[in-house]
């Protein structure tokens, strides 16, 4: 019997991930030791430096990285530079919606609720959808702190935070299909949690929960259905090993197209593309808003930084045959993306029918195999994902006596009141439709030029339409805010803390500087191409 | 007896999982038909391993085993706490978020 | 000296930000600075006109490069200007005019409140137009034709207070937008093409790009034309934009932006020689809008609407000029100098008259002004004699070469260009003269009306800064033409447009043409003074009659051609044209919006909130997605 070998690995490349998720377990075990009004601070002086550990660690290594990149962790893992880039914007966004996760100045406890208020309105008459105000003293467990205090906050969403943005590091760096899926489920999972942990509108967040983990564990079933027939197709589910298997096999094409295309469904899925983003509108707009932006942009994130690895490094050769149908699953998710976010009332809804519209924006670079391509989607990643976490750092400022003022209508003459955040909303919405001087036209401009280059002119054609029409939503948005007189009842904008202030205003620069001068992070996100 | 028959039992209880989370009503019996899924996936690596004469697709139905029981975990928790507020499951009653 | 060049855009750039800047405490010189800026800006082109006119012809195109603009992986835009025949021409009648406008305006605008706004707008105008035609390359074009685009909107609505002006300046710039976009997508494409946008490279490269590829870009560089020159059919911007302040009509409304667009042709002229279709695309617009220009302009009574419809139709023998290609390019360019000088000479004098009365611009409050504005009178009849061709001065020399090209062309391009040009000649004379006599002539109208104001009409001649201005500028209009022909304008352009080919052959013989052309522009004087000058122009204008009889028991013939033969039609036409427009053009239009509302109402009805039906469609989809690959791969 031969010994066993362990696997070399290469710490110094995989030390941001080993951190993130060391200290997403550091973070289970002060929930469970602490005392309740510690935790707060721990957590989130944990996640912060761990965070930015990660990150300079990161930079550290990216400083001096094989341009190659290395495949480690008995290729589990490929440390490319594509992986490190994405290793790069998870992090930064990841801590940008973390901060808006702590902030309790906005709303008193923070937009997550303290088991004990949720058990205690269990016990109010279901149907009441504003949360605590039905809470039955006598249901209220005194070891949260009396019912008159200011509420504590659920600091489990640190673990949570932690354990999905190690899932992403994971799933964007994952070299084959088993990784890949163990990642999956290591993103989704806490995800589905955080969902419903809203402390007000406990209905709707709840069921944004379930409607995710349903739909999730279902998208789940059908990657994991392609991963087994691409292992019966290549005998393996490393992502080289399948494009060396479809250049030369005597196993029939069936596995591999049948294995590729329930494969890219619950990529899509976590991407919100096309007709697989029904989950969407209905979970960002029930999930607490800082969820919400953590979704938004670092789900987005990871999920493109798959489907683009997945892609380029197995499928590249047979992309003549995939190419079409990644076309009409790309003009459909614009179409629905754009012209569904026409009628929206609700503004998280808004931003999640413009998410599944930039979707299809997103899925023509992933579907160009050039370098301009991967670094055109890296780019638009990283502006997006800003851009997002600093719309909802705004949504979440204005609020009535009920919470956050989501509907439109609410929405009306609020420059009046408040020009800052009027202005600040309007750059960010001027930014996601993609005008000039914000970052959302540089990467329209990366992506769109990549796909024009790689032969998908008329595609190019229906996404320049389609961002034309979701321009009229935003614009409506900004219509409102200047234009319109304020409701008599309306909301009122609140004194950001600092975390949230930070988070916005970091959204906000990155924006700006990546619309003005966008040269540096192309180059850094154009360096090198995926390692299969 | 051909290995190609298990792989078509596989995809049958696939469908068959695929149909129930489209028609059952009950949270719980939806998951467990995402369970059935799951499983009948493992059935196909299982065989898979076979044909390929490899250990690999055995190792990853232990690995899907593992995932599908922290899946449960966390599902049952969210349908648990869903129900708690609503006291029903049945996933058609979670209906405020639409259009 | 070639190192002041970027002085030229950099000074009267500085001006309009000190005077933007600068507030209240500018208000008492502020304009008088705006007037050096350009007075300066001249003087430098005259320098450097003279020191290439010293260098040999294949020397005088040169280039300065001032910095690296934008270096974004392989896109490379220099900040470079590109001095050559064609440039420094523009600059010279950019801030020759531009000089003796910003003067005139010290005049004019002396009683108004915002006269600092308007020579820190104007003053934008001049930079961003030079900007236009220094760059040397498409880039720096842009940004040239984007900033007149602004400055241009500023200026046309520069009386805030008048809903008309802010809604024709945003007319303005609507339709600009249009062209615009025209221009963009042309640029696009040539560097998608090619790879680069300085004019150097694209005109050295421009054969290895395929003709398709070409004509799309001649057909979309034209559309810009369209959009900034007010061509057919973009053309109905400009006659509104006359809601601006009068200085800024005669400046940029008739001799400087509006010609952008025959300068863009002219200056890509190495592109249009490639193509005969674009180029006969480009002489159609020309004529359609020529002849659409001159029988709008008989019909208005307004008296700078009717000079702005003049502009049209004028620039539209210029566009047809340039789309005669290297026969044609030079005498666009001709033409489009001494109209800067006329037409410059013709809006001012329109200016002093407005001035004289109260602002009122209805030609039938007018009539026997002639007497009381002696100069105004005097250089206004230069420019309109210059303006209808009279033989010798600048119009004759400008617009008979133009249609001599004209008839020299074969077939039936020949006989449609020339005889439309000829009868478009035609009809400026009727409608020039037209304007003369009830402006100039006749009854003293204005004796028992008041003015718009309610005050009683008191003409007086106008200060003498804005009387010299018009005396110069008539100066350039009867010795203009005279002058460029006999110094060699076309050989001085040969090294930007092509040597001007010599006309050979053609549907007429070319000793006739310039009397057919006289001709035809006596007609229209004899047309118009018979039919508006032998009988009292009424005060009030006579409402359209619905049947020919009654008109002629009225013995309405006095103004039967006029307001029968040229304006119901135009009523019609134009109801016609409102018709489709809100009805074809804004029904398909709202129609999209409404279809996709309604379109996105009704699918939003598909997210019904169930789990299930969600994981139905994505059932759905995902069959959908394995079927579509798998019958890819075995169908």
């Amino acid at each position: 019997m031969t010994p066993l070998t362990p696997p070399p690995i290469d710490y110094a490349a995989v030390a941001p991930l080993l951190i993130v998720l060391g200290a997403a377990c550091v973070s289970v075990l002060v929930e469970a030791f602490l005392p309740r009004h510690q935790r707060w601070p721990a957590q989130v002086a944990l996640s912060v430096v761990a965070i930015v550990v990660a990150g300079v660690t990161l930079g550290v290594y990216a400083g001096d990285a094989p341009a190659q990149g290395v495949i480690t962790l008995g290729s589990t893992m490929a440390v490319d530079m594509p992986t490190l880039f994405l290793w790069g914007t998870l992090l930064v966004l990841g801590f940008g919606s973390l901060l808006l996760i702590a902030d309790r100045s906005v709303e008193p406890g923070g937009a997550f609720v303290a088991s004990a208020l949720e058990r205690a309105s269990a016990g109010a008459a279901p149907g009441s959808t504003t949360g605590p105000s039905g809470v039955d003293p006598e249901h209220v467990d005194r070891s949260y702190g009396a019912p008159g205090d200011a509420p504590t906050m659920q600091t489990e969403v640190f673990p949570f935070t932690l354990f999905a943005l190690g899932g992403m590091m994971a799933f964007v760096a994952a070299n084959d299909l088993l990784t890949m899926f163990v990642a999956l489920e290591v993103l989704s999972l806490p995800l589905y949690l955080m969902c419903g942990l809203a402390r007000r509108r406990r209905l709707l967040s709840q069921e944004a929960a379930v409607k995710y983990f349903l739909l999730g564990a279902f998208a789940s079933a059908f990657f994991l259905y392609g991963v087994a027939l691409l292992y019966g197709y290549a005998g393996s589910v490393r992502l080289s090993a399948i494009a060396e298997a479809a250049v030369g096999t005597d196993r029939s094409d069936a596995l591999l197209f049948g294995g590729l295309a329930l494969l890219i469904v619950g990529l899509l899925f976590k991407g919100s593309v096309g007709p697989f983003h029904t989950w969407t509108p209905d979970v960002y707009q029930g999930a607490p808003t800082p969820a919400t932006a953590f979704m938004a942009a670092c789900t987005k994130v990871a999920a493109f930084g798959a489907i683009a690895r997945v892609l380029y490094v197995a499928f590249g050769s047979t992309r003549w045959e995939w190419r079409g149908v990644l076309w009409a699953v790309a003009i459909a998710s614009m179409v629905i993306g754009a012209v569904l976010g026409l009628t929206q009332t609700d503004l998280k809804r808004m931003i999640a029918y413009s998410s599944i519209a930039h979707a299809g924006f997103l899925l023509l670079g992933t579907m160009a195999i050039t370098q301009a391509g991967t670094s055109g989607t890296l780019f638009y990643l990283l502006a997006y994902g800003f851009t997002t976490i600093a719309v909802f750092g705004i949504i979440s400022l204005v609020r009535t006596a009920d919470g956050e003022a989501t509907h439109l209508s609410q929405w009306a003459g609020l420059a009046k009141r408040s020009p800052l955040l009027a202005g600040v909303m309007t750059f960010l919405l001027l930014a996601l439709a993609g005008i000039p001087l914000t970052s959302g036209f540089t990467a329209k401009f990366a992506v769109f030029s990549a796909a024009l280059s790689d032969g998908m002119a008329p595609l190019v054609v229906v996404a320049l339409v389609a961002s034309a029409i979701a321009a009229f939503f935003y614009l409506r948005v900004v219509v409102l805010m200047y234009f319109s007189e304020t409701p008599a009842d309306g909301p009122t904008v609140s004194v950001p803390g600092a975390f949230t202030t930070v988070a916005i205003t970091l959204g906000v620069v990155v924006t700006l500087l990546l619309g003005v001068a966008p040269t540096l992070v192309l180059d850094w996100a154009g360096a090198g191409g995926f390692t299969g | 007896m051909s290995p190609t028959n298990y792989l078509l039992l596989s995809g049958l209880l696939f469908t068959i999982g695929a149909v129930g989370v489209l028609v059952r009503r009950n949270a719980i019996v939806v998951f467990m038909c995402i369970e059935l899924m799951l499983n009948a996936v493992n059935l196909s690596l299982v065989t898979f391993a076979r044909i390929n004469g490899t250990l690999d697709g055995q190792v990853m139905a232990f690995f899907v085993m593992v995932v599908a029981a922290a899946e449960v975990v966390v599902g049952l928790a969210i349908i648990m706490s869903i129900f708690r507020t609503r006291r029903s499951s049945s996933v058609d009653d979670a209906n405020l978020l639409k259009y | 000296m070639i190192a002041l060049a970027p002085l030229l855009f950099v000074l009267p750039a500085l001006g309009a930000l000190i005077n933007f800047l600068a507030g209240r405490r500018a208000n008492a010189w502020g304009h008088w600075l705006g007037v050096a800026t350009v007075v300066a800006s001249f003087v430098i082109g005259l320098l450097l006109f003279f020191e290439t006119l010293g260098l040999a012809p294949e020397e005088r195109t040169r280039e300065v490069s001032l910095f690296d603009w934008i270096a974004s992986g392989s896109l490379n835009v220099d900040f470079g200007l590109r001095l050559d025949p064609l440039s420094l021409t523009f600059v010279l009648l950019i801030t020759g005019v531009g000089s003796l406008i910003h003067i005139y305006s010290v005049g004019y605008m002396s009683h108004d409140p915002g006269r600092r706004r308007f020579f820190a707008q104007l003053n934008l105008f001049v930079a961003a137009m030079l900007i236009l035609v220094l760059g040397n390359n498409f880039v720096m074009l842009y940004l040239g034709w984007e900033g007149v685009g602004l400055a241009s909107y500023l200026l046309i609505g520069f009386y805030q207070d008048r809903p008309s002006a802010a809604t024709a300046a945003k007319k303005a710039f609507l339709m600009n937008r249009v062209g615009d976009v025209g221009l963009a997508v042309a640029i696009f494409l040539i560097w998608l093409e090619l790879g680069t946008l300085q004019y150097t490279d694209v005109f050295a490269r421009i054969g290895e790009v395929p003709g398709g590829t070409v004509l799309a870009i001649t057909i979309l560089l034209l559309l810009g034309a369209c959009g900034k020159s007010g061509q057919f059919p973009l053309q109905s911007w400009l006659p509104d934009a006359m809601e601006g302040p009068t200085p800024v009509s005669a400046l940029i409304h008739a001799a400087t932006m509006v010609t952008a667009g025959v300068y863009l042709i002219a200056r890509t002229s190495p592109i249009y020689n490639l193509t005969e279709t674009g180029r006969l695309i480009v002489s159609l617009v020309g004529v359609v809008t020529l002849l659409i220009g001159a029988v709008i302009g008989c019909a208005y009574d307004d008296i700078k609407k009717v000079l702005a419809y003049s502009t049209v139709s004028q620039i539209g023998y210029m566009i047809l000029a340039v789309g005669l290609g290297p026969a044609g390019y030079a005498l666009g360019i001709f033409h489009l100098l001494t109209h800067g000088f006329f037409k410059a000479g013709l809006f001012l004098g329109a200016g002093s008259v407005m001035h004289a009365m109260n602002d009122d611009v209805n030609m039938r409050h007018f009539g026997g002004l002639g007497k009381h504005m002696k100069i105004t009178f005097v250089t206004f009849g230069l420019g309109y004699l210059a303006l209808i061709g009279f033989p010798f001065l600048s119009g004759y020399f400008s617009k008979d070469a133009i249609i001599e090209a004209a008839f020299a062309q074969e077939g039936w391009q020949g006989w449609v260009f020339g005889g439309a040009a000829t009868l478009a000649a035609g009809l400026t004379a009727f409608y020039m003269t037209r304007l003369m006599i009830m402006t100039f002539f006749g009854k003293e109208r204005w004796r028992e009306l008041k003015g718009p104001d309610g005050k009683d009409y008191h003409p007086h001649e106008s200060p003498a800064t804005m009387t010299v201005p018009m005396i110069v500028l008539a100066f350039g209009s009867v010795l203009g033409g005279f002058l460029l022909y006999s110094i060699g304008l076309y050989e001085w352009l040969a090294p930007s447009v092509g040597e001007l080919r010599e006309l050979e052959g053609g549907v007429l013989p070319h000793a006739l043409v310039p009397w057919l052309v006289v001709a035809f522009s006596l007609l229209g004087v004899v047309i118009a003074y018979l039919v508006v000058g032998r009988r009292p122009t009424p005060v009030e204008r006579p409402s359209p009659v619905s049947v020919p009889v009654r008109a002629a028991r009225r013995d309405l013939y006095a103004n039967t051609i006029n307001e029968t033969l040229i304006e119901r039609p135009g009523i019609w036409l134009t109801r016609a044209l409102v018709f489709v427009d809100n009805r074809g053009v804004d029904g398909a239009v709202n129609g999209i919006a409404a279809g996709l509302g309604g379109g996105s109402g009704r699918l939003r009805r598909l997210q019904t909130g169930f789990v299930r039906s969600y994981a139905l469609s994505m059932l759905g989809g995902s069959v959908l997605v394995v079927a579509a690959l798998l019958a890819v791969r075995f169908a």
